[in-house]
């Protein structure tokens, strides 16, 4: 390893040092900083304002990259495959990359206002999850990987659609109640969000039925270990639920010619807004009452493998 | 300050007097520079000429006669033939740091018609650059003039005078049609009827980039007129749900006296694209689209009230930011006096550093044509010393005088100068 390199940096002392230190606290208070700065600015936009907020956001992305990198190596896996609680982490990650990417491109929107929240949420809730690493990964690594990043990606543009769903419902009563644009909220117009909300899904949902479909053929070649799927599992039934209705919105998208806007806002908003809850909750209430689930708790696992049977 | 600005404009005087008195065509402002530079020799002037104001800014050195407004209202009946006692009621007058605010708040649009309108800026540019042209800016003319440019650039950057649309046809466009589409360009533009409102509404969409513009009216010779002005093309009136189904945007001004479109019309007549978004602006009184229209879906529709609405939210948010405009047109016109007292004061001032550094070289020269044997660092260490007894001396005369130019040219102090070292 060579000296300047960045595997180098990133196994120096300091950063290790730094990175010891780092807890979800520190990132989650630099995005709530943040969302605090967006609020402030709903009356009146001051630059240095936007600026503060555009720093505490990327301290915040550092922090939160210093994190996932230790977890990743204190279980010596790849975060996405590391447990419920990193894979959340891993997409609120990417929800802060887009929000940074959007900033940048144009500072004026609005767009801080709807991304905080669900982002805040994510980094939250993934504190009521599961945060036990899988031990289990002896096995089908490589599609284990695949599985995890097509439900990351598919779940990170689930929620733009959501997003931009809930952009547009904002702006659509706007202009129906005839509303003046306020000094600092700036939205972007009715076409553009219906074209970002469309592509999300059209996006969304082959990566989402992708990793599902990677998911059902892992469970049932489970080895060893590993937890089989069984069809009373909470979390199979929920993905099956909601990965069938994101197919027909997919569908139901594809055969519109003109898509009428406020009503695919609507079902995009209820369709993801379900999803997440669904994915999230489910998570939420395996960890919380130590239910045995695909996803579930380390124990249950550990449990499945000292007793050498399924359970 | 020998400056004097003598003005009527819409807040004073009505548009008859206006008009006669008007410099309105450039051959025109031309040959009234000709007439004041033969008239009133020595004299800076500007004359600024739009259809809301007739104003003269005239400038002249401190020692000469002052011009009155007199003697100006009286330039002006003889230039337009006009007989005084027809305007001169209806003048205005300023001097001094009075004509400087005048022109600071004119030009920041304090005067204007419409609070925070951007096109007084160019006016007065454009004053101010035929008047250099003809010869007629001076140092003040100068001076006043960029001062005044700097002021509406720092009113309009600390504070929100000019933000927020105050027109019907700026609003529709600019907050509402612009917050639905993305691009203008694929849009149809349905146009019905063919009243002023609607070629605003349509200039504005022409900047937005709209190419396809159809016109309908009763009346198929002032459709043909706004359609060959817009790049447009007419239809007949009774085609008119035939382009009501496929339009994207529809700006209605016909006259009629009850609506002509309702929502089972509308529905019906877009039953063929469901899904396509339209922008409805009605702009007649009586309304031509029933409010039930603007419940469907994908339809926005705005009346004038609606919009009249937002213009006058903006126009209250305007007001409000008057008084900090004017505080930063009382600062520039106090910066604007201060740099001009001091300017007034500064010949005196250079002249009797000049004078006393003149005697005290003279005097060095003859003590080291007496003192030969002097080298050249001591005859430096020497000199300096003189130089800096000479600016001890003249430090608290010249601290004097800048303070008092503070206030207003200091006339009593500057002749005392001149009378006591012989200026």
């Amino acid at each position: 390893m060579q000296i300047g390199s960045p595997v180098y940096f990133l196994r120096s002392r300091a950063v290790n040092e730094i990175m010891l230190k780092t807890t979800v606290i520190c990132f989650l208070a630099s995005y709530g900083l943040a969302f605090a700065c967006e609020l402030s600015q709903l009356k009146r936009r001051y630059a240095l304002t936007r600026i503060v907020s555009l720093l505490l956001a990327v301290a915040g992305l550092v922090a939160h990259t210093f994190y996932l990198l230790r977890r990743s190596n204190q279980s010596d896996l790849p975060p996405l495959l590391s447990s419920a609680h990193d894979w959340l982490l891993v997409v609120a990650w990417l929800a802060v990359l887009v929000y940074l990417f959007v900033t940048m491109a144009d500072g004026e929107l609005a767009t801080g206002l709807v991304m905080w929240p669900v982002i805040l949420i994510l980094v939250i809730t993934s504190r009521f999850v599961t945060d036990s690493p899988s031990h289990r990964l002896d096995y089908h690594r490589g599609w284990k990987m695949l599985h995890a990043s097509m439900l990351g990606l598919g779940t990170t543009f689930v929620l733009l659609g959501f997003v931009s769903s809930l952009l547009y419902l904002w702006q659509h009563r706007r202009l129906k109640k005839r509303l003046m644009t306020t000094g600092a909220v700036k939205l972007p117009n009715l076409e553009l969000i219906e074209r970002l909300n469309r592509w999300a899904i059209l996006t969304a949902v082959p990566f989402q039925a992708f990793g599902i479909a990677t998911g059902f053929g892992l469970s049932i070649f489970a080895k060893g270990g590993e937890l089989p799927m069984t069809w009373t599992d909470p979390v199979v039934i929920g993905g099956a639920i909601t990965g069938l209705l994101m197919g027909a919105l997919f569908v139901w998208l594809l055969t519109q010619k003109r898509s009428p806007g406020r009503q695919v806002a609507l079902l995009t908003a209820w369709a993801c807004g379900f999803l997440l809850v669904t994915m999230i909750g489910l998570q939420m209430l395996t960890a919380a009452v130590g239910m045995r689930s695909i996803h579930g708790s380390a124990s249950a696992l550990s449990e499945a493998a000292t007793q050498g049977r399924a359970p | 300050m020998n400056l004097l600005a003598l003005y009527c404009t819409h807040q004073t005087t009505p548009l008859a007097i206006r008009e006669r008195l008007a410099f309105a065509t450039p051959e025109r402002l031309a040959a009234a520079y000709t007439r004041l530079k033969e008239r009133f020799p020595e004299t800076e002037s500007v004359v600024l000429s739009t259809c809301n104001r007739v104003e003269l800014y005239v400038a002249r050195p401190s020692d000469a006669e002052p011009l009155t407004p007199p003697l100006l209202a009286q330039f002006l009946s003889e230039f337009h033939d006009v007989p005084l006692d027809e305007f001169v009621g209806e003048l205005r007058a300023a001097t001094g740091s009075e004509a400087v605010r005048h022109l600071f708040e004119v030009i920041s649009s304090l005067d204007s018609m419409v609070l925070g309108e951007p096109q007084i800026v160019n006016q007065v540019r454009e004053a101010y650059r035929v008047a250099e042209a003809q010869g007629s800016c001076g140092s003040v003319a100068h001076a006043l003039f960029q001062g005044a440019i700097r002021t509406s650039s720092r009113v309009r950057s600390e504070t929100r005078l000019a933000e927020g649309k105050v027109s019907i046809a700026s609003v529709a466009v600019g907050d509402f049609a612009k917050s639905i589409f993305d691009h203008f360009a694929d849009k149809l533009v349905l146009v019905i009827g063919a009243g002023e409102m609607a070629e605003e509404t349509l200039r504005y969409l022409k900047d937005e980039g709209v190419r396809d513009i159809v016109v309908v009216n009763r009346s198929p010779e002032r459709a043909e007129r706004v359609a060959a002005e817009w790049g447009g093309r007419t239809a007949p009136w009774s085609d008119l749900n035939k382009w009501l189904g496929q339009a994207d945007v529809i700006v209605s001004t016909t006259g009629a006296d009850k609506p002509i479109v309702d929502a089972k019309l509308f529905k019906q007549v877009r039953a063929a694209n469901p899904g396509r978004t339209a922008f409805i602006l009605d702009l007649g009184a009586p309304r031509d689209f029933d409010t039930n229209v603007g419940d469907l879906d994908n339809v926005f529709l705005y009346d004038i009230d609606s919009l009249r609405n937002t213009c006058e939210e903006n126009r209250k948010a305007r007001v409000r930011e008057i008084d900090k405009a004017r505080e930063v047109i009382d600062e520039e016109t106090a910066k604007f006096m201060a740099e001009y007292y001091h300017r007034a004061s500064g010949e005196v001032v250079s002249r009797l550093m000049q004078d006393w550094h003149g005697v005290s070289r003279d005097e060095l020269d003859r003590l080291f044509n007496k003192l030969p044997h002097l080298n050249e660092k001591d005859r430096e260490q020497i000199e300096r010393t003189v130089e800096r007894i000479v600016n001890k001396l003249l430090h608290p005369p010249l601290e004097a005088l800048k303070d008092e130019a503070r206030e207003g040219t200091p006339h009593g102090l500057i002749n005392a100068l001149k009378k006591l070292f012989g200026l």
